[in-house]
């Protein structure tokens, strides 16, 4: 896990705070230390919770629930060991038999009782730890939009395709989950003042609710460190939320099988304080400009010609692309428009940049010629593509095509770049 | 013993039963049903969740048109009543079937062995009437999620209807020849377990996917 | 062919002629001998057991091969042993293959050979429907796994196969057609065998073998059967949805037609959950067989272990959602699927403490079956108290779907299901083959598999916490994950030795049966009536019928209690056993009707996906099959049984299949032989 609060690159050790908040939790703090020990940087840890809903999480849930079974197992070992210890023998002799007894029925009900009270405080733990995950209390956030003050109740739209993710702001027009589940088509969600992917953006301190929901089939979305996970199912619209306490860059993984690509369905939650993150609105609200550069307007044509069927460039491509947006199962593929404010790319798995800051020309470069080399993709011609297809360019079409990609979007901070190198 | 009775054979049991209960234990050691009628009985009661799963399925997805006719829009109360109806009587003629069979009364036993074979094509009959006059109106097998589980739901059932058919005739058949008496009655008995269960699940078929308004 | 069309066909049987006819006149009537093709036509319970055990080991090691190439895949960062596509169908039907070829067979291998020998029957209720079940199981396994040859490849949607993603626009190949087909098939199997053995556990019971006096493992089995005839219709109905929705395109899954993908999954774990208890209570059974006899105590809590079998077995219908609490079912339902999966742990929990109070005061002699029954106690306790951390709905929001869960269900599934049906394959070997497992290649089994199995799944504990999503087919290096899978990569292929090992033993001990000494019929001073009758049992069971009067009646043909609470023993095993040189028992004839019709069902199943002429012959093949089983008598009148089958009833088989001579047989024993010679001290209920 790496966060950004006092020392903005320095990735903070994994904290394993609250484990001993309860005496019992003897095993649960030796599972915690085996995790953090043998993992100091492990960007998915769930015993590293980040912000204060995964914190309650963790403490009220996790760790009660794995001390009563933490003491279960102890006292159950225990007394089989003891059991084996005390009453093995080599061998049978014939007269040498136990007293037969059939059984005990206060004692068989005295331990029904006893499993039961412990199901019972387990019981009162879910039911206790069950609002910190369901149920939102997010507050309005002032956003300025266009030089316009709006209060955004800071919802973002969360959908899964594959194998990407698709974050959607609706701040000017705002929809709420009652308004997607009257609409009910995650391929008809009404036009978004910001969509990008593979990164969302969040400010910090702010309790965020997400809309979880998909085009093609079943994914879901998980932040280990600041919420547990919650499903995106075509056309059920689940909300579920996070919030992170500290700037920083929080990493999730697809969790529900979805196809080919499944393990490279990467995604990642960029919390910045509000000042960036107003900062970022103003940067990715816009339309794409017209470059100046001349191989850069080659690779528009070329973008506007052949990526158009999928992708979209907001302010280039709008009308063409609203005409062919089928050939993916998904109906949809990621926004471009922003493609260098965002430092990942193809599903939240190849680093746009490099750790220097400099474009990833290589990786770009060889996504373009052969996407099925860098990421397993179903594209077999005459069916719905599944992720990107080989579209036979040129190298010139190439280089022409990054270097117009590279003027889309600005660069984030130097630490975000640095911060959200995948691992791949 | 000679297995050539069956309630024979079921008193058989019954006093294995007894036999044991001589050495202390009151519990007879078998149910005092015959195996067949038994595995019946519980194929029956796994039969239940089979048309469970299939009517929760259809629960679900009725209103779901997909912008397309529901098969609601198109039922024909009148005519399936009156198919229902024929189903029902069916059941009737199926115990007056046993009765025959099992006092000795082959006449009786044949005719209303065929009765009930015949309602049931007859009931049959209608659901293929049916089924064409739906695809007529616009409603196919996959025109949306609705009429996919109606028509999976209904067909499952008229499968099963059919099957009872093609026993009841087995009985009919054996019946003629001579082979169905008395003696071995509890096969209509067996087969009219199947046939009132069949029944019974169009009972509530008709009412919660017919007669119970989509909203 | 479908279930429901299936099942009824007992009853079409018209009543037969007392000669045998032979519609086809394409098969003489196969008579009973001991060459391989008599296999082929046997309707004996415990030969049917034992072809269901050999496949199902057989199953076992191909689930064993998919599993070490995963574990090769996964064994360090950007594995490139197997490719992301071949990666996802190996582990499908890694998964597929274990639960349905391995271990719900081998549990069925268990039901068939020892729940007529424990309840003191000859055979189980229908015979030939117990071949059929077989012949169908393992055709529906053979079609299953010709995915791979003429499929285009396994199924590739995961053991659950969620909808939409097995749908044809997401899974074009046929592997998950063969997936809906092959489960029917499968289903199919299991349920005719649920009923058999339903129907065999309540009417066929001896004289005196009340319900509450049946040993243990026959109540668990009986219990398992119960939840194999309620949930098969379901995850019939579910895999119909799909087959339809793949070959005729019917809109059940399609989201874009409105329809609700989570309909799959309700159907599937209503259907699942029931089926974790499928697989593991037949285990538990057998522990609570093996416990006491090596514990030298009878078990402790009969009624709490048979009730908590019960509640389990009702509970299990009740959790199926805890498998979707991040799906968005809402917060009602996850809370409550989340306190009624606590409680199911309550009956469970029982369980354990009463193995361990059979232990306590006993003489524990730890043979490796023994070894094995304990190891399933202790291998359970932490699958069951890892599946209390997740039944916590908030906590399992970080935990499911998860290497968490990966480790979990192992725990469960193979700690409890696999190791405990371990152990009683060590315990019955000698009963099912007349010579005993060596216990020092034993032991080495016994601890390579507890050592392996441990360093397979108890890391994958922490990898789950660490965040290692299943279904993975790469990690990157660099979140922790390198060590613990390697270490499960190594763990692994201990298991794999371990069976290495096993299958030596076998081998071994078999060749070296003749020169150690004979088992006898009972090498374990064990408690229940199979082991009153010699080793190898004999075709017919039971020379004549016991009469039970307690539990554990056949340690009480061996022991009495005296005035001071002591055992003592009034019988040898030589002076209370039976001998097995009956004569004179009539047992069913044999028959080709259940291989030939199960051979049709695949046919239809190739026919549904490539070519409905195929489906027509196997329709015919199926319909042909039937018909000539109908014709054919129970019994058949020409056959030589080599026991003068003569013996006061002729076995005319008028009322259908299987039940009269068969029920017929047992009761006349009974009424010919109804004081047994040896009766122990009548210690009788306990």
């Amino acid at each position: 896990m790496t966060a950004v609060g006092e020392d903005p690159v320095k990735p903070r050790p994994g904290a394993v705070r609250g484990l001993f908040r309860s005496a019992g939790a003897a095993l649960a703090a030796l599972v915690g230390l085996i995790v953090s020990g043998c993992a100091a940087d492990a960007e998915l840890d769930t015993f590293v919770p980040q912000g204060p809903i995964a914190e309650e999480l963790h403490s009220r849930a996790v760790v009660p629930v794995f001390a009563i079974a933490g003491v279960v197992f102890v006292g159950i070992t225990v007394a089989m060991v003891w059991l084996i210890w005390r009453h093995r023998v080599k061998s049978h002799s014939d007269g040498d038999w136990p007293r037969q007894t059939h059984g005990h029925v206060p004692l068989e009900i005295g331990w029904t009782v006893g499993f039961l009270l412990t199901m019972a405080a387990v019981a009162v733990i879910m039911l206790v730890a069950l609002p910190t995950v369901d149920g939102t209390e997010a507050n309005a956030v002032a956003v300025d939009v266009d030089g316009r003050e709006v209060m955004w109740e800071p919802t973002v739209v969360v959908v899964g395709n594959q194998w990407w993710w698709e974050f959607r702001y609706y701040l000017s027009d705002q929809v709420d989950l009652a308004a997607l589940r009257e609409i009910g088509d995650a391929q008809a969600l009404p036009p978004a003042d910001i969509v990008t992917s593979g990164q969302m953006v969040i400010p910090t301190g702010e309790e965020i609710e997400l809309v979880v929901t998909a085009r093609d089939v079943i994914h879901s979305f998980w932040i280990p460190a600041l919420n547990g996970k919650r499903d995106a199912v075509p056309n059920r619209f689940s909300p579920w939320k996070i919030e992170a306490s500290d700037p920083g860059v929080y990493f999730g993984q697809c969790t529900e099988f979805c196809g080919l690509s499944h393990s490279r369905m990467r995604m990642q939650v960029v919390a910045l304080d509000p000042v960036d993150f107003q900062a970022w609105v103003d940067r990715t609200i816009q339309d794409a400009a017209v470059p100046a550069d001349a191989a850069a307007r080659r690779g528009m044509d070329t973008f506007a010609g052949i990526c158009t069927s999928c992708h979209l460039v907001e302010g280039v491509n709008d009308e063409t692309y609203a005409a062919n947006g089928a050939d993916q199962a998904s109906g949809a593929a990621p926004n471009l428009t922003h493609f260098m404010s965002r430092t990942t790319f193809a599903g939240g798995f190849l680093n746009t940049y490099n750790p220097d800051g400099s474009l990833n020309r290589a990786e770009l470069e060889a996504w373009l010629r052969n996407p099925d080399g860098m990421k397993a993709n179903y594209t077999v011609p005459g069916e719905q593509f599944r992720g990107m297809p080989d579209l036979d360019l040129s190298e010139q079409q190439i280089d022409d095509l990054v270097a117009y990609l590279a003027t889309l979007g600005r660069p984030p901070a130097g630490w975000v770049i640095e911060a959200t190198e995948v691992l791949e | 013993m000679t297995a050539a009775a069956a309630p024979a054979e079921l008193d058989h049991g019954t006093s294995g039963a007894g036999g044991a209960a001589g050495h202390g234990g009151d519990h007879g050691p078998s149910t005092g049903i015959s195996h067949v009628k038994l595995a019946m009985w519980v194929f029956l009661g796994s039969e239940c969740l089979l048309f469970g799963g299939l009517i929760s399925t259809y629960l679900l997805y009725k209103t779901r048109a997909n912008g397309r006719t529901l098969p609601t829009d198109v039922f024909d109360i009148p005519f399936t009543s009156v198919s229902s109806f024929v189903l029902l009587m069916s059941s009737l003629t199926m115990v007056l079937a046993l009765s025959g069979v099992s006092r000795g009364d082959d006449t009786a036993g044949r005719a209303w062995l065929l009765a009930t074979a015949l309602l049931g094509a007859v009931f049959v009959g209608g659901q293929v009437y049916e089924f064409t006059s739906f695809v007529r109106e616009g409603v196919a097998f996959t025109t949306n999620p609705a009429s996919a589980a109606f028509f999976t739901l209904t067909g499952f059932h008229g499968v099963h209807v059919s099957l009872g058919i093609v026993m009841l005739m087995s009985l009919f058949v054996s019946s003629v020849k001579g082979k169905l008496t008395r003696n071995n009655s509890e096969t209509v008995e067996i087969v009219g377990l199947y046939w009132h269960f069949v029944d019974i699940v169009w009972i509530f078929i008709f009412t919660v996917i017919y007669l119970i308004p989509a909203d | 062919m479908t279930v429901t069309a299936d099942a009824p066909l007992e009853l079409e049987a018209p009543p037969q002629p007392r000669y045998a006819e032979r519609p086809l006149g394409v098969l003489t009537r196969p008579q009973g001998g001991r060459g391989w093709r008599d296999w082929l036509s046997t309707v004996d319970h415990k030969r049917i057991g034992i072809m269901y055990g050999t496949a199902a080991m057989f199953f076992f090691l191909v689930g064993g091969v998919e599993a070490l190439l995963l574990r090769l895949q996964l064994a360090a960062p950007d594995g490139s042993v197997l490719g992301a596509d071949v990666y996802n169908q190996v582990y499908t039907m890694h998964g597929v293959t274990m639960v349905f070829l391995f271990i719900m067979p081998l549990a069925a291998a268990f039901a068939n050979y020892f729940i007529p020998l424990q309840i003191g029957a000859r055979d189980v209720a229908f015979p030939r429907l117990n071949a059929l079940s077989f012949w169908i199981w393992l055709s529906g396994a053979i079609f299953l796994n010709t995915a791979w040859i003429v499929g285009g490849g396994g199924a590739d949607c995961g053991w659950f196969c969620y909808t939409p993603n097995s749908g044809v626009a997401f899974s074009p190949s046929h592997g998950v057609d063969f997936y809906a087909i092959g489960l029917q098939i499968l289903g199919l199997a299991s349920l005719i065998s649920a009923i058999n053995l339903i129907v065999t556990c309540l009417n066929m019971r001896a004289p005196g073998m009340t319900l509450m006096r049946m040993p243990v493992l026959t109540w668990m089995l009986l219990i398992t059967q119960f939840l194999l005839l309620f949930a098969l219709p379901v995850i019939t109905v579910a895999l119909f949805l799909l087959m339809f929705a793949r070959l005729f395109g019917a809109p059940f899954f399609d989201p874009a037609a409105g329809a609700d993908p989570l309909l799959w999954q309700h159907l599937f774990w209503i259907f699942g959950h029931p089926e974790v208890y499928i697989i593991i209570l037949p285990a538990f059974g057998v522990v609570s067989e093996v416990i006491p006899t090596f514990s030298r105590k009878p078990l402790f809590g009969y009624e709490f272990m048979i009730f908590s079998g019960i509640a389990i077995g009702f509970m299990g219908w009740g959790v199926w959602a805890h498998h979707m609490f991040v799906s968005g079912i809402g917060p009602i339902s996850v809370a409550a699927f989340s306190l009624s999966t606590m409680f199911i742990a309550v009956p469970t929990g029982v369980k354990i403490l009463n193995w361990l109070a059979t232990m306590w005061g006993g003489r524990l002699r730890f043979t490796v079956a023994m070894k094995f029954a304990v190891a399933t106690v202790a291998m359970f306790t932490i699958g069951g108290l890892s599946g209390v951390t997740h039944s916590v709905a908030p906590a399992d929001t970080q935990q499911t779907d998860t290497y968490y869960i990966v480790a979990h269900f192992h725990y469960v599934i193979f700690g409890g299901g696999v190791i405990g049906l371990f152990a009683g394959l060590y315990f019955w070997w000698p009963k099912v083959w007349g010579y005993m497992l060596d216990e020092r290649l034993g032991n080495w089994n016994f601890w390579l598999m507890l050592i392996g199995f441990n360093l397979t799944f108890g890391p994958m504990h922490i990898l789950g916490l660490q965040g290692m999503s299943r279904r993975i087919d790469t990690y990157a290096a660099g979140y922790g994950f390198e060590l613990w899978n390697m270490v499960a990569t190594v763990g692994a292929f201990l298991i794999a030795l371990s069976m290495l090992v096993f299958m030596v033993n076998v081998w071994k001990s078999r060749r070296t049966a003749a020169s150690r000494p004979a088992p006898g019929p009972d090498p374990w001073d064990a408690r229940s009536l199979e082991w009153s009758i010699p080793s190898p049992v004999p075709e017919h069971n039971f020379d004549e019928v016991p009469v039970v009067r307690g539990r554990d009646e056949w340690w009480h043909r061996k022991y009495g209690i005296d005035d001071d609470g002591q055992v003592v023993r009034v019988a040898t095993v030589e002076e209370a056993a039976q001998r097995g040189d009956a004569v004179g028992v009539h047992l069913p004839s044999p028959s080709f009707w259940p291989l030939a019709m199960a051979v049709g069902l695949p046919l239809i199943g190739y026919g549904l996906i490539f070519n409905l002429w195929l489906a027509v012959i196997g329709a015919l093949i199926v319909i042909a099959s039937l018909y000539s089983w109908a014709f054919e008598p129970v019994d058949d009148p020409d056959a030589d049984h080599g026991h003068g089958h003569d013996e006061g009833h002729d076995g005319g088989g008028e009322s259908g299949d299987g039940p009269g001579p068969d029920d017929a047989v047992g009761e006349v024993e009974t009424a010919e032989t109804d004081e047994p010679a040896a009766v122990g001290a009548s210690e009788g209920q306990s």
